[in-house]
């Protein structure tokens, strides 16, 4: 086992190392405009001592199908016109299957320092980091909280195809300085992601899920130095086509349609960063009702995530972290939907510290403990996933995660 | 006593020789851009990304590859290393709120494109001929 977890370990530290040395940001020309060139990539191993986690199998010798990267383009036109895109792919056990999707692709025209326009596919602004969710390299922790950002739901809340109003003001007297941003357009989910993965445990294919969204976010610099404070919401309307195989009781049909009828989300926050030192801290509450079985039914669940989290960069090559996640879920279902489950099927309290080694050429390697209390498997995705643990779940589980990325 | 004097002494010189560092490096401007001085924290944000306005006018910060003047920018004004100053530029661009500025490779070319670009701020040795631009006092 441990010579496995070894080779794994090298292995990816090898790997980022040939894509770091290999790989740089490039910069040329079409016509006037310089484009520039830049990318990243990570590469996980999960170890857990019981359960699955994440898709993946983890529980075994550990998994290593745990790959992303993405390719970006920009191009700065003018000093308020910017024009820039990204591709992307993942794998994340079941999740992601190694296509490589577009993940935004935008205008940005912002003629004032208060006003400011993206359109396009624009990356949602949703708390602290939702938008920078992958950029391994400047997170301290391998997997953020995920209670608040889990990485199998990613697709859901990533971007949207619309347009986002935004801008920054100075307060007077000192009082530091707001962001605001407004969007509203419409979000399609990949079907490698988490919520159609979750479906197929109850015989449902889906086709295609998404709908309408709009939101804001505002968000307060405040006087006091390093301290931000702000607040998210997130509206919906989502609609799920697929089929439906009559594995639970209610009949079959190919025709499989589900819809919301409330799915909103409000997030709060606050972050401090002094010198070497930041913490962190968010709530989240995902309140979702949705009409499933072409109507036969419901399912509400309410979702509530916080996390405290920080860390101090001790030297040049090094920098500690730790935080406390918080998962809770409350569901209730018309009829034919079971919610009697028990209690650690509602909850994932996760305690996590991580090392964090700061490697030459832009390299970083995470080592991260995780010792979860409760799996949350109940009725809407929380990292532990029915399909992929047929003999059911332990209580707890303990994970190791290794990390390393590159970006350029 | 000898140690304390030399401790004093050592002390002495290296605040003189950070003094001097820091006196080194200038921010220059393009002739455009309003502003004739700016203070530390807005040339921060300017330079990592946080703003993109000085004096209500959009400004473009152009940076040195390396060297001595890019380095004595950073710790006097930005407080990071380059590799994070740099990561943390990168996560502009992947999250798509900024584009990486326009880096180059000495002194003369950081003049010569700040001189002939609407808008662009980027700082160069003291020493180094810089003709057609502005000098921002940082204050």
């Amino acid at each position: 086992m441990k010579q496995t977890l070894f080779r794994d370990v090298a292995g990816t530290v090898l790997l980022a190392l040939t894509a770091s040395i290999c790989l740089h940001a490039q910069e040329f020309k079409i016509g006037t405009e310089s484009i520039q060139v830049h990318g990243f990539g990570t590469q996980g191993y999960i170890k857990t001592n019981d359960n699955n986690w994440l898709t993946m199998n983890t529980s075994g010798g550990g998994s290593a199908a745990f790959t992303d990267m993405g390719l970006n383009a920009s191009s700065q036109i003018r000093s308020n016109l910017r024009i820039a895109g990204q591709v992307y792919l993942r794998k994340l056990g079941q999740l992601g299957d190694w296509r490589p999707l577009l993940d935004w692709a935008m205008v940005d025209y912002r003629p004032k320092p208060w006003l400011g326009f993206r359109a396009g596919k624009v990356k949602t602004v949703l708390g602290l980091f939702t938008d920078s969710q992958d950029m391994d390299f400047s997170n301290t922790y391998a997997l953020l909280p995920q209670s608040v950002y889990p990485i199998d739901l990613r697709d859901a809340t990533i971007a949207h195809i619309g347009g986002d109003i935004y801008g920054k003001a100075k307060l007077t007297h000192n009082l530091g300085s707001v962001a605001y941003t407004a969007y509203g357009g419409l979000r399609w989910d990949n079907m490698h992601s988490g919520y159609p993965f979750l479906l197929q445990t109850y015989g449902i294919t889906l086709a295609s899920y998404g709908g309408p969204v709009y939101g804001g976010d505002f968000r307060w610099k405040t006087p006091m130095r390093g301290l931000t404070v702000g607040m998210s919401r997130l509206n919906q309307q989502i609609t799920g086509k697929g089929s439906y195989d009559g594995r639970i009781g209610i009949p079959a049909t190919p025709h499989y349609v589900e819809y919301s009828k409330q799915d909103w989300t409000n997030q709060y926050y606050g972050q401090l960063v002094k010198d070497k030192f930041h913490a962190e801290s968010e709530y989240r509450r995902y309140l979702r009702n949705q009409v499933v079985f072409n109507g036969i039914t419901w399912v509400e669940t309410d979702v509530r995530g916080w996390y405290v989290g920080g860390g101090y960069q001790v030297n040049k090559w090094f920098e500690a972290g730790s935080y406390y996640s918080h998962y809770r879920l409350f569901a209730t279902a018309g009829p034919g939907v079971t919610t009697a489950y028990s209690d650690p099927e509602e909850h994932n309290f996760d305690k996590v510290v991580t090392a964090k080694f700061l490697l030459p050429k832009s390299i970083t390697l995470k080592l991260e403990g995780h010792f979860m209390d409760g799996n949350g498997s109940a009725l809407y995705p929380a990292g532990f996933y029915a399909n992929v643990n047929p003999n059911g779940f332990a209580d707890n589980t303990n994970a190791l995660v290794a990390r390393t990325g590159f970006s350029f | 006593m000898k140690k304390l004097l030399c401790s004093l002494l050592l002390a002495a010189s290296a605040s003189i020789f950070v003094v001097q560092a820091k006196a080194q490096v200038i921010v220059i401007a393009n002739p455009s851009v309003k502003a004739s001085d700016v203070s530390k924290n807005d040339l921060k944000d300017v330079f990592t990304g946080a703003s993109t306005s000085l004096s209500g006018a959009n400004v473009v910060p152009i940076l040195l590859k390396a060297g001595t003047a890019h380095e004595e920018f950073l710790q006097a004004y930005i407080g990071k290393n380059d590799t994070a100053y740099r990561a943390g530029w990168r996560s502009l661009v992947f999250s798509g709120q900024g584009t990486m500025p326009k880096t180059l490779d000495g002194d003369a070319a950081v003049v010569e494109f700040v001189a002939h670009n609407s808008g662009a701020i980027g700082y160069i040795g003291k020493a180094t001929p810089h003709e057609g631009v502005k000098v921002l006092t940082v204050r």
